[in-house]
């Protein structure tokens, strides 16, 4: 660790050394900025903030969360891959921003695995199949074979092009091959008022949202798209199990920064976030919000790379003729 | 009511009427050639100062007559984004130039205003020509855009007719001063937050925009400006938390 | 009763030391934001959020939840003593509180602005307290078609408020709801009038607009030769502090139509609280014997807004408490204060937090009680402000608006285009168009659009839903019914027969 930081710190040191002299200490010297592409206190900042904030006791440095957002969290990514490589600016990326936005934006000005150096996974939220309470179908088998045949008259909501929520969805439809009315909202509040109210059908969601109202009986959860069952909603079961294997989906965050920021630089950001993984504080905050945490073997900026990689081929084929 | 008013308004000439109207028919081509100066500095993308004479010229005079004897043919060839910025926007405005030449205008307020919000309401028609219409019972993108700016243009139009049709009062007095300084300092302060900090292009702004006016006394106003930006970079950064430079990059670093 | 046991529970929170600390905190914070140009709640309360990760979550939430109300009040102030609306709610008050301002009574308008929000806080917490569940209906019952006729009527008020001719009002909303559509596309995400600037990509930004046709505007126009004598004689004129009794008595319907107004329209989710203000406006002009009074100073047209912008920042916490849903941005990111704490609010967080819902009730009415002793004595002082001359005055509006449209996004091309939008304020004001209807027109451009798109999905094109559906219906009718009463004056005479003397 100490090797680690002071490799990092040299580094860093010949990098700007005539610039500022007194920076030649070990990285990092002052406050880190952290760019998150969405508003505060989406799935997506609370996250970043809670890793971060264990984070900056390890690097003895502040991390300041700067939230930008905007198109569905491509300005805050545009900006992060031109900042300067420093170490100093750090983007919170998601699923979205580094992986569906490639066939969503034909005009992105960045792309996700020529303009990033990846970090570290740092948790995913899984996603659910949702519907409105009073919604025929019992499981998700009657699901399947309900929607299939009502497909011209029933309404999926979304929270915007690009969200979660959408571009789940569009998965969903391209496996069950329809195409039923795809209703935007601006957001997830606006998508789940309105199947609470019933002006909706179903749609797709993280689970952060969606516990409460399950919990309370004014919407009704299928099943859950990843390969185990999550704790905060035991009774809700796996796509797999309940017959829809090829529905697999998870809205992941990662931690990325700007192409060329030195290779110690990102060994020492990454073994601060796995730290912060491992921490149990931290773990209970994330199991608390429905969060999967990644395995060991998948913290690795390796993996994080495979990952970003193996996601834009998947929704590619997914996304294209949406757009 | 205003008809003390009317009088002097019909006394506005209508040769500069029409020759500011010309004028508003080319503004977007004016605009776009002093923008594409800036390509030759390296500042920017976009199209060299050359071509986008070029290409609005040629849309202007050969472009678009040509897509328009070409439509009352049957053909329905795809126009170029600068023929349809000629046929959308600057066609229809020359027209009223030249209407304008022959109209006796009783109130320039109105009919000034109703034409300049009519040119306005084209260019966005302009703007959004490229955005898909309706798809079925679905609105496009270009759906709702395309219908606020038909309506913009029959109310401008209906607002230069009262100008033609109803005594109102002629133009009003412009003045440049204030204007001018309150735009370059409120730029200034644009282009130097980054690079300057909040110390820096506050101070500068402040003094900028006090040349607006001739009451401005010198010393008075670099005191206060000096107390102000002091205050600013108390309040800003530290009272509220809000993330910005205070002093210039080159001496922080 | 329950209710009172809850309330006393409630109470006993909301009232320990450190909760009336982070009360006061928030009433302050409110204050300052709500009075600085540009600087809105949102941005406040997003920046604000990591520091209270290390407060309680009842203290953090009621910390914030006053910021949120606080900045109702003190959004009035900049809206009254130099025209520049911080918020969309507070647009407005400016129309007659800066008249009031000019004609020497800022004084009153702010201090009647602070009393009816705190009578109107006052009235909303307790309908929090004891109808916010049954009232959640409502906010399930509007769904696509009823917001957009919610709209359409909100859009018949923006020109039955404007003072000057009919024709041009309805085009200055259209050409609101035609800037509103810069931006990307709801539906399909494809960019609308962004000539590729990211600036734009998410549309127009309100304070950008905002601060630009008033603010900006305003002072481009008062450096014009010939205003220095008007200013002059504003600085002089200046009288009492405090309303008199005859301000007092014109102003309590007001205050009392406005509260019912504003508590009723702040439930629904979006947009809500920006109609109840002009709703409210709109009911008192067409109530006065004498409707001309209005945009020329009438106090009822700063008391009737003010007080429906404060109860509708209350009661929109109703959709929160009860369902779990934020009804808005600001609530939004509370739903993050909450899920940083480990709470995630739903249908039953009345149930199982108890702490958190009742304390926070009854700290807003705390809370506003604060904030009505912050406020009253700062009126003097805000007054004294005028008495700045004029030469220094303005520079330093300008730098704070510059400071504050930048600090929204750090966005330097958005202080340009402010700076655009004022050059377009002072071609507006020389043509005699009103910034007002502009301004509504943006607002709840996005919002009529989305939902007029959302209606015809749902419908599959079926135009016939916003009669058929009941809620819908009416609203379309009290919106034709409004502007039947509107256009019927004009076609008999013109509207508007007081001249005000030409200022050529």
């Amino acid at each position: 660790m100490t090797f680690i930081r002071a490799l990092a710190g040299a580094c860093l040191a010949s990098l700007c050394a005539f610039v500022a002299p007194a920076e030649a200490q070990t990285y990092p010297t002052r406050g880190i900025t952290m760019i998150v592409p969405f508003a505060a206190g989406g799935p997506t900042d609370v996250i970043s903030r809670i890793v971060t904030s264990h984070m900056a006791q390890t690097l003895g440095q502040s991390i300041i969360i700067e939230n930008v957002v905007g198109a569905g969290g491509t300005t805050a990514t545009t900006r992060a891959a031109r900042a300067t490589n420093d170490g100093y600016t750090l983007i919170t990326g998601h699923m979205g921003t580094h992986a569906a936005s490639v066939p969503l934006y034909p005009k992105l000005a960045y792309h996700p695995e020529k303009d990033f150096e990846p970090i570290a996974l740092l948790a995913g939220t899984p996603i659910l199949i949702l519907a409105r309470k009073d919604f025929p179908p019992k499981d998700l088998k009657e699901f399947v074979a309900y929607v299939k045949a009502n497909s011209e008259k029933l309404n999926a909501a979304h929270a915007g092009i690009g969200s979660v929520s959408h571009v789940s969805c569009e998965l969903l439809h391209s496996i069950l091959d329809i195409k039923p009315v795809g209703v935007p909202f601006n957001g997830t509040g606006p998508a789940m008022n309105a199947l609470v109210a019933g002006q909706v059908d179903y749609m797709c969601d993280q689970i952060v949202n969606a516990v409460p109202q399950i919990n309370a009986g004014t919407i009704k959860a299928y099943a859950i798209a990843t390969p185990e069952r999550n704790p905060s909603l035991p009774n809700v079961p796996t796509t797999a199990e309940a017959g829809l294997p090829a529905f697999q989906a998870q809205a992941w965050n990662a931690m990325f920064a700007p192409k060329g920021t030195s290779p110690a630089i990102i060994a020492s950001l990454n073994a601060a976030a796995i730290k912060a993984l491992d921490d149990e504080t931290v773990k209970k905050r994330l199991l608390e919000l429905g969060s999967v945490i990644p395995a060991p073997k998948d913290r690795t900026p390796e993996a994080l790379a495979a990952l970003v990689k193996s996601e834009i081929a998947k929704w590619s084929p997914v996304l294209k003729p949406a757009s | 009511m205003a008809e003390t008013m009317g009088h002097s308004a019909t006394a506005t000439r209508n040769t500069s009427v029409a020759i500011g109207f010309c004028l508003l028919a080319i503004a977007p081509q004016i605009f776009e050639f002093i923008w594409s100066i800036g390509t030759i500095f390296g500042w920017g993308a976009g199209r060299g100062p050359a071509t986008v004479l070029i290409s609005h010229a040629t849309a202007l005079f050969g472009g678009a007559p040509a897509v328009l004897i070409g439509a009352a043919s049957g053909d329905t060839k795809k126009a170029s984004s600068d023929v349809l910025l000629a046929l959308i926007y600057s066609y229809p405005i020359f027209a009223v130039a030249i209407l304008t030449f022959f109209m006796t205008i009783r109130s320039a307020q109105d009919y000034v205003g109703g034409i300049v919000l009519m040119a306005l309401a084209l260019f966005a028609l302009w703007a959004s020509s490229d955005l898909q219409g309706m798809r079925g019972f679905s609105f496009g993108a270009g759906t709702a855009p395309r219908m606020f700016g038909g309506l913009l243009v029959a109310l401008g139009a209906g607002i230069a007719l009262t100008g033609l049709l109803a005594d109102g009062p002629a133009m009003a007095h412009y003045s440049w001063r204030g204007p001018m300084f309150v735009m370059a300092s409120i730029v200034f302060f644009a282009l130097a937050i980054r690079p300057l900090g909040v110390v820096v292009s506050a101070f500068a702004s402040f003094l900028i925009a006090a040349l607006g006016t001739h009451e401005t006394r010198w010393v008075e106003t670099i005191i206060v400006g000096a107390c102000l930006t002091a205050g600013c970079a108390l309040l800003f950064p530290y009272v509220l938390g809000l993330p910005m430079p205070m002093f210039p990059r080159f001496l922080v670093q | 009763m329950d209710i009172f046991a809850n309330l006393a529970h409630g109470f006993a929170v909301a009232l320990s030391p450190i909760n009336l600390l982070m009360c006061l905190i928030g009433a302050l914070v409110g204050t300052l934001v709500g009075v600085l140009p540009g600087i809105g709640t949102i941005a406040t309360v997003a920046m604000l959020l990591p520091i209270t990760f290390g407060l309680p979550p009842v203290g953090a939430l009621i910390m914030l939840a006053g910021i949120y109300y606080g900045a109702q009040y003190g959004g009035s102030t900049t809206s009254i003593l130099v025209n520049i609306p911080g918020e969309a709610t507070s647009v407005v008050t400016a129309i007659d509180g800066h008249q009031m301002a000019k004609q020497g009574r800022a004084g009153p308008a702010l201090a009647i602005a602070a009393i009816g929000s705190f009578f109107a806080g006052c009235v909303a917490t307790v309908l929090i307290a004891v109808l916010g569940a049954p009232l959640t209906k409502l906010a399930l019952a509007f769904g696509p078609a009823e917001y957009f006729s919610l709209m359409v009527l909100g859009l018949i008020f923006a020109v039955v408020l404007a003072k000057g001719s009919v024709l041009k009002a309805i085009a200055m909303i259209v050409f609101g709801l035609l800037l509103s559509m810069v931006g990307s596309d709801i539906e399909t995400g494809a960019s609308r009038m962004a000539f590729n600037i990211p600036e734009l990509a998410d549309g127009l930004g309100f304070a950008t607009v905002a601060m630009g046709v008033f603010g900006f505007a305003e002072i481009i126009r008062n450096l014009d030769a010939g205003a220095e004598m008007n200013r002059d004689l504003v600085q002089q004129k200046i009288t009492g502090l405090m309303p008199t009794k005859k301000d007092l008595i014109d102003s309590t319907p007001a205050i009392l139509r406005g509260t019912v107004l504003g508590s009723i329209l702040g439930i629904l989710p979006g947009g809500g609280a920006v109609i109840a203000s002009f709703a409210a406006y709109t009911l008192e002009k067409k109530l006065a014997k004498n409707p001309s009074r209005f945009g020329r100073g009438a106090i009822e047209g700063v008391a009737a807004p003010e007080s429906a912008n404060n109860a509708a920042a209350q009661t929109s916490f109703i959709p929160l408490l009860t369902l779990g849903i934020p009804p808005n941005a600001v609530m939004a990111l509370m739903v993050g204060a909450m899920t940083i704490h480990g709470i995630v609010p739903g249908p039953q967080v009345m149930q199982k937090q108890p702490d958190l819902v009742w304390g926070m009730i009854a700290s807003m009415w705390i809370g506003n009680l604060m904030l009505i002793i912050i406020n009253l004595p700062l009126v003097g002082i805000w007054v004294r402000l005028l008495r700045v001359p004029y030469r220094l005055m303005f520079p330093s509006i300008v730098i704070f608006c510059a400071i504050g449209i930048y600090s929204v996004n750090n966005a330097p091309v958005d202080v340009i285009l402010a700076g655009v939008f004022g050059l377009v304020g002072y071609w507006l004001i020389k043509h005699d168009f009103e910034p007002a209807p502009l301004l509504l027109g943006m607002v709840l451009g996005p919002l009529m659009e989305e939902n007029l798109r959302r209606a015809l999905l749902i419908s599959r094109g079926d135009w016939s839903v916003f009669l058929t559906r009941p809620l819908s219906a009416v609203l379309l009718a009290i919106a034709a019914f409004l502007l039947t009463l509107t256009l019927l004056p004009m076609l008999r005479a013109k509207r508007d027969e007081v001249f005000t003397e030409s200022e050529n």
